[in-house]
């Protein structure tokens, strides 16, 4: 019985082994059959393509600022820090005779950026006069038992709750900064704060809160979770005393602070996001004239099957002239766009494709803060879905977003690149670096820049659309 | 209970060779597709025995019986498929049937069949920079039927039997044309877009029957001494196949499908066949079966021109066979207790000018003192088709067939 069951499985080998597929004649039969051999790829351009709409969504959540923080201000924005502290002010208590006592906030600046080789020659050194307002909120006293759960705090609930901040004190201070490479920051804090902290005794919880909206320059520092910021107290009267608190979080919060309320402003480094809407009209007209056939398409389910959308690209007329950004880098747009899933408009990132003659020619054509005056940005999902159920007379609706720095502007790997021979290589904000053969460099820039972009253009410009097609519409 | 058995039928790898009509429905395996069936030119529904079994085309027959018999069949088809001066071969291993049949004395025969009744399957890749081909073409179409049987034999005329079954369609119908871009007619500018692009026109639905639960057989069978008939009929029907047509670029990534539900009017068939014995162990059979199609059967295609509907014209099988009975007696010479067949059929397919014409060899090999049976057939033939679209083919198939027979339920006495 064995034997017999094994039967079958012999006779699949040995027919497995015996016969090959002859693929010219198969060929011929499929083409007798009529089946597709391939699929013809056409393409159709929608030019002088005028928005509905367009609206700017900003982007204000509190930034958990665990592995690193910003502060400061730059291109239209200003980011405030926030680091949380449990102190017991035992030892400012025994320095209540003497006057002399500073605090100071420690920061260790993020060294991937500092000490970056890629940064522009004029980057350094950043000094300024800073106007600091320095604000914070001193617990009522807390056993220690209290006291000692203050680490166990959620951050989330942290985050959410530095949405409704409300000062209890604060107090304004200037103070000089000066970063070099390797540096930490010391902000001087003022003395309102320890002389509040001397008078509340006790173990107690201190939010501190700084803020710089008039600062010319946004600084990266480590969050707790890679080098703790410390809030230093020193006796300078006495024998050198000090005490020394580690924050247990640490956050940012970005504010806009944009003047044009009709202007389409988008930053970088945020998730601010420009959502533009397109009619879909011009579109289903332009499919109608190169195929002849009717579109949208509303028989039976409406679901257009005849053709898909290998490739949408959108391109706008772009000026940068109104644009600013730290590093000088060129920076890449993120797109998305609404799909339907299950009847509801999903947000969807799409996946951009690697054009590579083009980019090693002109570089990546998704970019501002480049040459030439164009951007083009695929938007394939989102046509994808608006061909597919035109029927219902949706609109096209696409997202952008400011996205990386890109430092190899002409480069087409899609991350990094790994040198093959000597050679020195030229950025595109001027700096320069020597590489050797084996080294790896970075397509992108590791930090993000906080910049700003005006897209208001967008709005009298027409943009043009191109869709690479594939039909299945056999031969006439 | 459907699930159960669509699994079943996927790991069994049901699946046939020839290439006609696979837009269509596919190829049909005649009679059940049984090994014993087959050895013997799929003649010999009329032939009565004790270990005859089910018979998808009269399922009066096995009223008869008097044994549980259980049958499994397997087949190993080699397919050429040639035009002029091109050809190639396809070879598929598949499993047309499995058969239970269990008698119950004066309470009649029940039985039950799963038969695949038609399928096509073809997996192909062929890039081919010449002709410009570049596509991957997958069909797996399988229609199979799930036939309940009951068989009694008449109490005051014990040499007729009345039999009736219920076919129960269910199967699944998949097609697949992936297919790699053609940029002649775009600029080479913009070819970049398509670099990797593959997409896929995939159809996917079900099999049923249209407004009802099954289609029926109905059959009378007469067991002379000599001479033994049959005749039977089975009810028309409309296959119902819902599809949803997409265009997809991965399983993940697809558009919205579109539904498009295409229906097959199956005809009523009339089936007939006359066993003759003589001198004890030899037998003589012929069968016709005969369906008069009047409809067209709506093609998959959808897409790229492909012909939307398969012409049909009237279907019908002629067999001839011949078997000699293998002993029943234990003690005989293994050779003389071998079942020995042989058989031709002439088969006019339900699709156009396609005509196919077989014959085969076969034997019932008894295995140890168990019941057990071995059915082994040898086939051969060629279908013959006109039309610029069907491509004549020769085939060329061994056939298994597990049986095991038993006495369950039975007494000595009876």
């Amino acid at each position: 019985m064995k034997k017999l069951l094994l039967l079958p499985f012999v006779a699949l080998f040995v027919s497995s082994c015996s016969f090959d597929m002859d693929d010219e004649g198969l060929s011929h039969w499929l083409s007798d059959q009529g089946m597709p051999s391939s699929y013809k790829v056409q393409t159709v351009t929608v030019s002088n393509l005028k928005p509905i709409s367009a609206e700017v969504l900003q982007d204000s959540r509190p930034l958990n600022a665990i592995t690193r923080g910003m502060f400061g201000a730059a291109n239209g924005m200003s980011i405030d820090a926030v680091f949380d502290f449990s102190i017991d002010s035992a030892f400012t208590a025994r320095m209540k005779k003497t006057d002399s006592v500073k605090s100071s906030l420690i920061l260790r600046m993020v060294e991937s950026l500092y000490k970056s080789k890629f940064l522009p020659l004029d980057f350094f050194p950043i000094e300024e006069e800073l106007k600091l307002n320095v604000s914070w909120i001193l617990s009522e006293k807390l056993s220690q038992k209290e006291w000692n759960k203050l680490e166990d705090i959620n951050d989330s609930v942290w985050l959410h709750e530095l949405e409704s901040w409300k000062t209890k004190k604060k107090a304004d201070t200037t103070i000089s900064v000066s970063v070099g490479r390797n540096d930490s920051l010391v902000f001087d804090l003022p003395s309102a704060l320890v002389s509040d902290i001397r008078k509340n005794a006790g173990y107690r919880r201190l939010q501190l809160r700084l803020s710089a909206p008039e600062a010319s320059n946004i600084y990266r520092f480590y969050g707790p979770g890679v080098y703790f910021p410390r809030f230093h107290i020193e006796d300078l009267g006495g024998n050198g005393d000090y005490v020394t608190y580690n924050a247990y979080r640490s956050a940012s919060l970005p504010k806009n602070r944009e003047k044009c309320s009709d202007c389409l402003i988008l930053h970088s480094g945020v998730f601010d996001s420009l959502v533009v809407e397109f009619p879909s009209k011009p579109i289903m007209k332009a499919l109608s004239d190169f195929y002849g056939d009717e579109f949208p398409y509303t028989k039976g389910d409406s679901n257009d099957v005849r053709q898909a959308v290998v490739m949408a690209e959108i391109t706008f007329f772009r000026d940068d002239s109104k644009g600013s950004s730290e590093f000088d880098f060129p920076i890449m747009l993120e797109t998305g766009s609404y799909v339907d899933s299950v009847g509801v408009a999903v947000f969807r990132s799409e996946n951009y494709k690697i054009d590579r003659p083009r980019i090693n020619e002109s570089g990546h054509p998704n970019m501002v803060f480049h040459n030439g005056d164009s951007l083009a940005l695929q938007v394939t999902a989102g046509m994808r879905d608006l061909i597919n159920r035109g029927g219902d007379e949706r609109s096209f609706k696409m997202v952008m977003r400011l996205g990386s720095s890109v430092v190899l502007d002409k480069d087409s790997s899609a991350t990094y690149r790994v040198v093959t021979e000597k050679d020195t290589i030229e950025y595109d904000n001027g700096g320069k670096i020597v590489v050797d053969q084996g080294d790896t460099l970075d397509v992108f820039f590791s930090e993000h820049d906080y910049a700003r972009y005006d897209f208001t253009s967008i709005k009298n410009k027409p943009a043009t659309l191109k869709l690479w097609l594939a039909s299945k519409r056999g031969e006439e | 209970m459907k699930k159960l058995i669509s699994a079943l039928l996927c790991v069994s790898g049901f699946s046939f060779a020839s290439m006609i009509g696979v837009d269509a429905l596919g190829q049909e395996q005649i009679a059940g597709g049984s090994a014993a069936m087959a050895g013997r030119g799929f003649a010999g529904n009329a032939k009565t025995g004790d270990i005859e079994g089910v018979s998808v085309v009269n399922p009066a027959r096995q009223a008869f019986d008097t044994k549980v018999v259980l049958n499994l069949n397997f087949l190993l088809d080699v397919t050429t498929v040639s035009r002029s001066s091109s050809s190639f071969t396809t070879s598929t291993i598949s499993m047309p049937s499995m058969n239970l049949s269990f008698p119950m004395g004066d309470f009649g025969t029940i039985g039950v069949s799963l038969w695949q009744h038609y399928a096509s399957s073809i997996r192909e890749d062929i890039h081919n920079e010449e002709e410009k081909w570049n596509a991957e073409i997958e069909y797996q179409s399988s229609i199979y039927e799930l036939v309940p049987t009951y068989a009694i034999r008449l109490p005051f005329l014990r040499m007729v039997s009345l039999g009736a079954s219920a076919h129960f369609v269910m199967g699944s119908f998949t097609r697949s044309l992936t297919l790699g871009p053609d940029n002649s007619e775009i600029s080479k500018d913009d070819a970049w877009a398509t670099s990797n692009a593959m997409v896929s026109d995939y159809v996917k639905g079900d099999w049923e029957i249209k407004n009802h639960s099954a289609y029926y057989t109905f059959a009378a069978q007469y067991r002379g001494r000599m001479a033994s008939y049959f005749f039977s009929i089975t009810t028309p029907y409309t296959l119902s196949n819902e599809l949803l047509y997409d265009f997809r670029f991965s399983a993940l990534d697809t558009l919205a499908p579109t539904r498009y539900t295409r229906e097959i009017k199956v005809p009523a068939m009339l089936a007939t066949g006359v066993n003759y014995r003589f001198n004890k162990r030899h037998n003589v059979m012929v069968d016709v079966a005969w369906r008069a199609w009047d409809r067209d059967v709506e093609n998959v295609a959808g897409s790229w021109g492909m012909a939307e509907i398969t012409k049909t014209q009237n279907d019908f099988n002629i067999s001839l066979g011949y078997q000699r009975d293998g002993s029943d007696v234990f003690y005989d010479a293994y050779w003389d207790r071998i079942a020995y067949r042989a058989g031709f059929w002439f088969k006019n397919w339900y699709v156009e000018d396609v005509s196919e014409i077989g014959g085969s060899i076969g034997a019932g090999l008894p295995l140890g003192r168990k019941g057990m049976m071995l059915d082994l057939a040898i086939q051969g033939g060629a279908r013959l088709a006109d039309g610029d679209r069907n491509w004549s083919e020769g085939f060329f198939g061994i056939r298994l067939g597990l049986v095991g027979v038993g006495n369950w339920g039975k007494t000595r006495g009876q």
